[in-house]
């Protein structure tokens, strides 16, 4: 067996140019990754992340959602919105050679309420405007995991993080996503809530402003009063409050949805999508290939997680010493696992096919446990090969 | 055992929740007619019995058994379409954009309207002598949906809305009416967040988990004597003992839901190179022996 770093060398030649080898993590200065729950995305993301640290870049891992043993693994806590340094000792010699030169890592828990109220703070024209944005109802439910803002903040912690000149490499774990494209279009989703016409329009007088209105708006206007009474919601006065509260602070917010619009597009940003290889979450992975195709964006690579390490050789139990009732077990149990192995690589070539050219495919073998330490990231990070 | 009209399956994501769903309806259409709810758009719980199904429309998957999709998309359209009668402005109010996104920012707006649907659907379920399966999302969202109707009473103190509200809430804790199941396999995480959401339904929302469903079981092939025979067999012992493992693991899980009153059932491990509607029947079956006939 070859030494899996090779593999990750700039220098290391892709045997076919369409599908090279391995993503190359020294290259990269964003790492996304993007599927649906319970597929190990946050494990994945954090052993792509101690294998960077590992060969010598200084990198930033951001989780999202992380399970209690891997936040142990990675020494965070429960309020780690701030980089906490994570100790490498032990897992290699981390190689000087990054672009900094420093390998390290660090990682952080993204806090969606605790970023988007930060950035209020920061382009609120004074105290009070952003004391009535705090505290508006809209405003209170959106910050609150709904409506796409975890996903939205997560791309301003991204920016932010993504400035700083001593990082090579910012790893970002993702929320489980139905659809590929929720969390790379939230920023949007959201700035075209803030600019709608109508909806700033919606407190105005009627006749004011009126010859600038399209019927468009008039007809929203006039069905969002409609459901605000039947439903008895009253929301079209917060609503209005809401978005009038973000006057003069558009411009800052969408500079930065054009940033990290633009930081999703740069070359050196790869979109890994992960996924495991039960067929329907594969069916989804491609789905999500085709999504964030149709929105000009390119998947970097595939990670399949959790596949069936190699079988053992069944020629070993012809000869070994062992009860003949044994031997039939050992026998049976192989032939199980072959079973779910030939599952597998049924769905493996399904995707294979359908891999989008310059695009990796990965896989990330079972470790017959759940990764609890960094060592155990550090070898599904090193174990990551071309599927 | 006596179960209630509507169950809604949840779990961790990758426990099979949708081929536990799509069994249990299987096991239940034997005794009575049943239907199969998909809360996903990509409708898994009948893909895995085969079925092909159209958005929002019914299938007839046997002559028991129908599939049903629910979109929050469809039950806002349904609602909007009841609350403003005129179809050219109740259409124009869909297309609108402006509407979209304050739909999306308001509270679990769609989602409120999916359960609404749902109590519905248990009101037809009782006259006609049915089941319900519900195909929902994983554990996170599930408390999620299920929590909103309170959270729509806190911001909508009068009105249609709360009224219904009221309605959706006395539905979900009615134990004859509705529960829930929770899915997991043989891992700790996976049994942790099964034990965690159960708490978090009775707890905080106040309602039952009626069973717990351990997924991909293996049998038990090798006892202790055994896996120290083969000591010299690197692979062949990891493989063994990892069988093993997981048939422990989903044993030591059994007591910790029988603390919190929970019975567990176990589904087997499929070691099929293929998983299609003949293995999710003959869970069916499984589920039909031991869970329907105690």
């Amino acid at each position: 067996m070859k030494p899996r770093a090779a593999q990750l060398k700039p220098s290391a030649r892709p045997r076919h140019p369409a599908h090279p080898e391995s993503l190359d993590l020294r290259s990269q200065s964003l790492v996304i990754c993007l599927g649906p729950g319970g597929v190990g995305k946050t494990t994945i993301s954090a052993a792509l992340a101690v294998r960077a640290a590992v060969i010598g870049c200084a990198v930033d891992v951001m989780t999202v959602d992380p399970a209690p043993r891997l936040l142990d693994a990675l020494g965070l806590g429960a309020d780690s919105s701030e980089p906490v340094e994570v100790q490498l000792e032990g897992i290699a010699h981390a190689r000087r050679g990054g672009g900094s030169g420093h390998a390290r890592l660090r990682a952080l828990r993204l806090d969606p309420k605790r970023t988007f109220d930060s950035i209020v703070a920061r382009y609120a024209l004074s105290d009070a405007a952003r004391d009535t944005i705090l505290e508006n109802r809209i405003y209170r439910n959106l910050s609150g995991a709904l409506a796409g803002v975890a996903d939205y903040m997560a791309m301003e912690k991204l920016l932010e993080l993504a400035a700083n000149p001593s990082t090579d490499l910012l790893v970002l774990d993702t929320p489980p996503a139905a659809e590929a494209l929720d969390f790379l279009d939230a920023p949007r989703r959201l700035l075209e809530l803030l600019n709608s016409r109508a909806v700033s329009l919606l407190g105005a007088p009627a006749g004011l402003f009126r010859s600038r209105l399209r019927m468009v708006d008039i007809a929203a206007r006039a069905v969002l009063a409609a459901f605000d009474r039947v439903t008895g919601l009253n929301l079209l006065s917060d609503v209005q409050s809401f978005v009038r509260s973000f006057d003069g602070m558009y411009e800052g917010f969408s500079a930065r949805a054009a940033l990290a619009q633009d930081k999703l597009r740069a070359p050196d940003t790869a979109i890994v999508i992960v996924t495991t290889a039960e067929s329907s979450r594969i069916a989804q992975a491609r789905e999500f290939i085709g999504a964030l195709e149709r929105g000009g964006l390119r998947v970097a690579a595939m990670v399949v997680n959790r596949v069936i390490a190699e079988l053992p050789d069944a020629a070993e139990l012809a000869s070994a010493r062992i009860a003949p009732s044994l031997k039939r077990k050992l026998k049976r149990n192989l032939a199980d696992y072959a079973a779910l192995k030939t599952r597998e690589q049924v769905s493996l070539s399904a995707l294979r096919n359908s891999l989008p050219g310059g695009a990796v495919l990965m896989v990330a073998p079972d470790l017959g446990r759940e990764p609890r330490t960094i060592a155990d990231l550090a070898e599904i990070g090193r174990s990551l090969r071309a599927g | 055992m006596t179960l209630p009209r509507v169950l809604f399956v949840t779990g961790k994501g990758g426990t099979g929740k949708s081929t536990v769903a799509a069994a249990l309806a299987i096991a239940l259409s034997r005794r009575r007619p049943t239907t199969l709810a998909d809360l996903d758009r990509r409708l898994s719980a009948a893909a895995a019995l085969g079925a092909v199904l159209e958005d929002s429309a019914t299938v007839k998957v046997t002559g028991s058994l129908d599939a049903v999709a629910l979109t929050p998309r469809a039950e806002l359209e349904a609602f909007i379409e009841r609350i403003v009668p005129i179809r050219a402005i109740s259409r124009r109010m869909l297309r609108s954009r402006t509407f979209g996104y304050v739909t999306a920012a308001l509270p679990g707006l769609e989602a409120f309207l999916l359960l609404e649907r749902l109590r519905i659907m248990a009101g037809d379920a009782a006259l006609e002598d049915r089941y319900l399966v519900i195909d929902a999302p994983a554990s996170g969202s599930a408390v999620e949906l299920l929590s909103v109707s309170s959270g729509v009473k806190g911001i909508a103190p009068g009105g249609t809305l709360n009224r219904l509200a009221d309605s959706v809430d006395s539905f979900l804790t009615d134990a004859t009416r509705f529960g829930a199941i929770v899915t997991m396999t043989p891992e700790d995480l996976a049994v942790r967040e099964a034990l965690e959401i159960a708490a978090t339904m009775r707890e905080r929302l106040g309602i039952v988990t009626v069973a717990a469903i351990m997924n991909c079981v293996p049998d038990l092939l090798f006892d202790t004597s055994e896996l120290a025979a083969l000591n010299s067999l690197g692979g062949h012992a990891r493989l063994a003992v990892r069988r093993n493992a997981a048939h422990q693991q989903a044993a030591l899980a059994a007591p910790r839901f029988a603390a919190a009153g929970i019975p567990t059932f176990s589904l087997p491990m499929m070691f099929t190179p293929a998983m299609g509607p003949a293995e999710v029947e003959k869970l069916g079956r499984v589920l039909d022996r031991e869970l329907l006939d105690r």
